[in-house]
């Protein structure tokens, strides 16, 4: 089979593709703190124009099928989002590193 | 994986866990604290943009169904232009998007998805439930709208024409559903309870 | 806003126009499953920044003419299990929509 559909289909365009067979899960789980403040972010940096909504959304699809398949919404944003970030200059790999070692150093975690 | 424990907090304390974060809420803090370090944005902007995601609720599209229901006048400019319509009745579309009313019929069935993200009319709907924004919803509601509606327990009647409506630019769509008959001496409370969050996505109708 | 049209729409309502099978990378907003489809335009909607450049920084410029558009469900998938009468509507950006070409029965 050819690769080139993985290019041309994005993971994120799936209209139609499932069937019946995969029932709709009814469940639905309380936004989680961090869930909340990671939606207001995103939003806070759309109203900036610093990474706007349509920056969030393909920076999601190009997580590629796997992350998106096993990451959470919101896990999906914040990956999503640092990405962009990265990728027009604004944060720099080295310091998302420090400061992550540093906020997980306040609770005695070490990544 | 983050606890699934829901802790209440206060959006105006600082942020401090008394259970330790996961791997991608730590991401998260660190990101907003190194833009807010530069000046990019303030802690207050996120403070206020969480208390409108609280202020958030299905209850605001719920009054809009009902006075629709009992003026038609409003109904018309409703669908006319939901922006405007929603701001008579004090709300905001505060995300610039074209707030758009579906009206069904005793003839239309309007149900709504969005296959490639999760758009949704979230000024009036609140934010989506997890439903919408998996994929088993998003693939299937276009290609088979009965067999998901079934799945909600509503089954719509063949000569009613099934209308899906996906939301892929910048329409964000709220259904209108058809008051149930039997409603006429239903005081506006009792209404808002039957327009629940579901009648509104149309997977559900409202009954009595 | 602007007192002169530099950019009039090109389709109105009750046209039918086909929506282009083509294929751009890294984003795009027209899922595949409308990809050389016939559809009839409902209404139109207005101008907006175009998504696939939007989601690369750029928040300002031209903007596109933007359509509802309407399709029943058996011409969009031919297996369709539900009624003749169910349709899907979605909205489609001007730069994706071909006009129809009348064949010479259908003159």
């Amino acid at each position: 089979m050819s690769t080139e559909n993985l290019v041309k289909h994005l993971p994120n365009d799936i209209g139609g593709l499932a069937g019946s067979h995969e029932p709709i899960n009814l469940t639905e789980h309380p936004m989680l703190s961090w869930e909340k403040y990671c939606h207001a972010l995103l939003d806070v940096l759309d109203y900036h124009k610093i990474v706007n909504t349509e920056e969030k959304r393909r920076g999601t699809e190009n997580l590629g099928s796997e992350m998106i398949g096993k990451l959470t919404y919101y896990e999906r944003w914040i990956v999503s989002a640092s990405n962009c970030l990265l990728q027009k200059g604004i944060l720099y790999p080295d310091e998302i590193a420090n400061k992550t070692k540093e906020v997980a150093a306040r609770y005695n975690i070490t990544l | 994986m983050s606890s699934e424990h829901n802790h209440p907090h206060d959006d105006h304390a600082p942020i401090v866990c008394d259970e330790k974060p996961g791997y991608y809420e730590i991401l998260e803090i660190s990101i907003r604290e190194l833009l807010i370090e530069r000046g990019l944005l303030a802690a207050s902007e996120i403070r206020d943009q969480i208390e409108i995601l609280d202020s958030l609720s299905p209850v605001h599209g719920s009054k809009l169904v009902v006075r629709a229901w009992k003026d038609e006048a409003f109904k018309q400019r409703l669908l006319e232009n939901g922006v405007t319509g929603a701001l008579e009745m004090g709300i905001t579309i505060y995300d610039d998007t074209d707030f758009t009313v579906l009206e069904n019929t005793e003839n239309i069935h309007h149900m709504v998805v969005c296959t490639l993200c999760s758009c949704y009319p979230r000024a009036v709907l609140g934010l989506p439930p997890d439903w919408y924004k998996n994929k088993q919803y998003r693939s299937r509601a276009v290609i088979e709208p009965r067999a998901v509606l079934a799945e909600f327990g509503t089954i719509i009647p063949d000569d009613i024409e099934i209308r899906v409506n996906d939301s892929t630019a910048n329409l964000r769509y709220m259904v209108l559903p058809v008051r149930p008959k039997g409603t006429e001496d239903y005081t506006d409370e009792q209404l808002i309870g039957l327009v629940t969050r579901d009648t509104m996505i149309g997977v559900k109708v409202p009954t009595v | 806003m602007e007192t002169i049209e530099h950019n009039p729409a090109k389709f109105a309502v009750g046209d039918e126009a086909l929506v282009a099978q083509k294929f751009p990378i890294g984003h795009y907003r027209v899922p595949m499953y409308m990809r050389g489809k016939k559809v009839r335009i409902l209404r139109r909607l207005g101008k907006y920044i175009n998504p696939e450049t939007e989601a690369f920084g750029k928040n300002a410029g031209d903007k596109l003419w933007c359509y509802l558009v309407t399709i029943t469900q058996i011409e969009l998938w031919p297996a369709y299990q539900g009624k003749a009468i169910d349709k899907l509507e979605i909205e489609i950006f001007e730069p994706w929509l071909e006009p129809v070409k009348l064949s010479t029965n259908e003159q």
